[in-house]
């Protein structure tokens, strides 16, 4: 049916994932900019990207939960922590001199690992969800966080202890070590770079198995539940184990983002993963798109890059000062004000987020050159 | 057949490719790093140093050494102390660059790179990965959690950094160029000033967790077991913007009763336990360690408290000192809210500018022959700061480690409101000791 991309004439067709070649060929374009932009961009902007995939990650979990099944969760923090702790500890040194747990394993181990534990802890307080919904979900959520806190503070022999932490796991895969990575094919590689595709190769994995799973089966149960849950359970949508699953799917995907964005940074300290983690997150969702997975992605991207948008500020407002001390605004002041600006702006004129704009766009060229 | 091939499902491959080749054909990368590896004549340079001046260079015909620093500068607990410290420093090696820079050669530039580390290990790491490959030192790494979180990538980086803590691991590490005595041997002499001047039975230790309060700890345990005092353990605490408040450390104190508390956490937290303890009329005695002191806690509703009970143990003396080096620091900063941050940031400085001018004398500023330059250094002239013998950093720790402090007490028309009431001294418990490792707590 070529020439009539929206003519379908299968289900099949109308839901696989690239429906038209117009899709086919940007998101091949998308991928091969990807690919090149590490050789391109500066290693902190490489490294920036590859913190946005991985956060990315996480943003698509809590989109599972939050967005298709419509399971408020402020909670996403605790998963991230219990994945970036577990990637800690099994890839740790084992030492007998220092105070933290290590057990010196391979990414192959750790990675499944760290997404394991956090479906493990996601699954124990799904149950929850079954006695609640919406804001009160939300709430019970909430100090889920702070469960969290106090158990990554006090436990010293996993975590370090509060204002002293430890090192994170080092993403070395059958003794390939992608912080390291060498000449890989050929291609000399630095570090960033490194990190940069791993987290894009994981990043493309999991985006896929999520989109796969929205439009499943599962997908339309959790769509049900989410829309409204008695219509769902009369439809013969079993609410418990739909709940269940968008619990533990969602912390599996925290879980696995928490053990890779840690080897970025290298070090990681308790307080990390408080309230204004979670916040974070829930801003990807709605700034990006809920219940996309593509805005999920937009949305971590967004907010992971915006403090260093931010950083530029200065330049063009001389109000706003890069210093910490001094100045009207400062640019770390200004940071916040903007999560706090953009969730309410988003929430009243693009609830679709910065999905909804892209459609919006897309639209426009669709009909052009006709208005609507 | 051919025409056939370019058909719109190989269309969007063949532009594919072309966009790849395109974009991949030249690449926007500069090779890390800020450095070259051709130096003046023979001067071996790479990460960090320019043959281009510094920006706002005092000496426009000299290449430039860029220094990093990674401090407490907003919302951490020693902010009020940070601040001073990186402000001092930037007088300390502007001074330098006014007197010629180092070898007569290059500036030092300490502005460019400087990252808050919010007292976060975590923070730190971050911050310094982000500045690592434009710095070829540190001019200050503060905090002894950040620190020794950064510790191991220093050593992988070889870069050697002044830090703003006074952990007695330190002495053992060849990247770090400590000035002045360690908090285990600060609690010691501490310990020892206080049996000879009040009526003391029992110690107990208050202070942060990690290796800043627990080396103060053990020091302390160490003199209290040395001198057969009741050693009633170590309480930790943690600064106000994690733990909320004090009160648990207060009523750790009031129930323990100790004659002497060591105390070693930041100023803010110091003044709101030595007024909670006072307030339910406690009376025995606080010896704090020095990022325990700002003058700020004078004007607090404790000051009263802290003016009685408070005595203060520190590695040099305050800002109003009478030496040569201290007159040149206040001359360097000029019209300023005086404060013993200033003090310690400048006297700090005074190691790497000896190690830099070593390096440049063997003519190897990279950063291996940095490291190798202050694993070398056997002296370094303070300008009567501290006293000859302080600022070895070769041969044995047990050997060259300098034990003397002095000890204050709180005096509102002091400049930084503390005085000297003892000159450097070294008590018997700190003289005797057997230094071969890090302090460490017997709990």
């Amino acid at each position: 049916m070529r020439g009539r991309p929206s003519l379908y004439t299968s289900y099949e067709q109308d839901s696989s994932l690239l429906n038209t070649p117009v899709k086919r060929f940007w998101v091949g374009a998308l991928l091969a900019t990807l690919v090149v932009a590490p050789f391109r961009l500066s290693p902190d902007l490489t490294l920036l990207l590859a913190t946005a995939f991985i956060v990315s990650i996480g943003a698509i979990g809590l989109n599972i939960v939050t967005g298709y099944a419509g399971q408020v969760s402020l909670g996403h923090a605790f998963f991230i922590g219990i994945g970036a702790y577990t990637a800690a500890v099994l890839n740790g040194e084992p030492s007998t001199t220092s105070d933290v747990l290590g057990y010196g394993l391979d990414m192959w181990i750790w990675l499944p690992a760290a997404g394991l534990m956090a479906a493990l802890a996601g699954l124990i307080v799904s149950p929850l969800a079954f006695r609640l919904r919406g804001l009160y979900l939300a709430i019970v959520t909430l100090g889920l966080v702070f469960i969290g806190e106090h158990i990554f503070r006090e436990a010293e022999v996993v975590t370090g202890g509060v204002g002293v932490g430890r090192r994170a796991a080092e993403p070395e895969l059958f003794g390939f070590s992608f912080a390291d990575p060498g000449t890989v094919l050929g291609v000399p590689l630095a570090r960033d770079q490194g990190l940069y595709f791993m987290a894009l190769v994981v990043l493309v994995v999991m985006a896929l198995l999520a989109r796969n799973l929205a439009r499943s089966s599962v997908g339309r149960a959790f769509a049900a539940v989410r829309d409204r849950d008695i219509a769902a359970e009369v439809m013969g949508v079993s609410l418990r184990k739909h709940k269940l699953m968008a619990f533990t799917i969602s912390s599996f995907y925290a879980g696995i983002a928490g053990g890779l964005l840690y080897t970025i940074t290298r070090f990681l300290e308790p307080s990390s993963f408080g309230l204004l983690l979670s916040v974070q997150f829930i801003a990807m969702v709605l700034i990006g798109g809920v219940a996309t997975i593509s805005g999920s992605i937009l949305g971590a991207a967004f907010v992971t890059l915006l403090p260093r948008a931010i950083e530029e500020a200065p330049r063009f407002a001389p109000f706003i000062s890069a210093s910490a001390s001094g100045g009207f605004l400062t640019t770390q002041q200004l940071e916040q004000i903007l999560y706090g600006v953009l969730i309410v702006v988003f929430l009243i004129f693009e609830p679709r987020g910065l999905f909804g704009l892209w459609v919006r766009v897309r639209n426009y060229f669709k009909a052009w050159p006709f208005s609507y | 057949m051919k025409v056939k091939l370019m058909t719109l499902r190989t269309g969007p491959l063949v532009l594919l490719v072309a966009l790849m080749v395109l974009l991949s054909s030249c690449s926007g990368r500069e090779d890390g790093g800020g450095g070259d590896d051709e130096g003046d004549g023979a001067i071996q340079t790479d990460v960090g140093v320019t043959e281009e001046p510094c920006p706002d260079a005092v000496n426009e015909d000299h290449g430039c050494i860029y220094l990093g620093t990674l401090s407490d500068l907003t919302i951490g607990p020693f902010a009020a102390l940070a601040v001073p410290i990186t402000d001092a420093q930037e007088a300390f090696w502007n001074k330098v660059n006014e007197e010629g820079g180092i070898g007569d050669a290059y500036d030092v530039n300490v502005t460019e790179f400087v990252e808050d580390n919010e007292y976060n290990p975590e923070i730190q790491v971050q911050k310094y990965q982000q500045i690592q490959g434009d710095i070829l030192a540190l001019a200050q790494t503060l905090g002894t959690p950040p620190t020794l979180a950064t510790l191991e990538f220093y050593k992988e980086d070889d870069v050697v950094g002044t830090p703003a803590s006074w952990w007695s691991g330190w002495e053992f590490e060849d990247n770090i160029l400590e000035s002045g005595t360690n908090y285990c041997f600060e609690s010691m002499n501490a310990i020892d000033y206080a049996i000879d001047e009040f009526d003391v039975t029992s110690v107990l230790a208050v202070g942060y967790p990690g290796d800043y309060g627990g080396d103060a700890a053990a020091g302390a345990e160490i003199a209290a077991t040395e001198t057969g005092l009741d050693f009633l353990g170590a309480v930790e605490t943690a600064p106000n913007a994690v733990a909320g408040s004090q009160e648990a450390a207060i009523q750790a104190v009031l129930e323990a009763q100790p004659d002497l508390v060591i105390i070693t956490t930041g100023p803010a937290e110091m003044a709101e336990i030595i007024g909670g303890v006072a307030a339910r009329d406690f009376e025995g005695r606080f010896i704090g360690t020095s990022p325990t002191w700002n003058k700020g806690v004078l004007e607090s509703p404790a000051a009263p408290a802290i003016e009685a009970l408070y005595l203060q143990s520190s590695p040099w003396e305050p800002f109003g000192a009478e030496t040569e080096g201290h007159e040149a620091m206040r001359e360097a900063l000029g019209d300023i809210d005086p404060n013993d941050g200033y003090t310690s940031g400048w006297v700090w400085s005074y190691p790497l500018k000896a190690v830099l001018e070593a390096a440049y004398e063997n003519g190897d500023l990279t950063r291996a022959g940095v490291v190798s330059a202050a694993t070398e250094l056997e002296t370094v002239d303070y300008e009567g700061m501290l006293p000859e013998g302080a600022g070895s950093f070769s041969g044995d720790p047990n050997d060259t480690v300098f034990r003397e402090i002095v000890i204050t007490e709180p005096d509102e028309s002091a400049p930084s409101g503390v005085t000297t009431i003892e000159e450097f001294f070294v008590g018997p418990t700190a003289e005797g000791f057997e230094f071969t490792e890090p302090c460490q707590s017997a709990e």
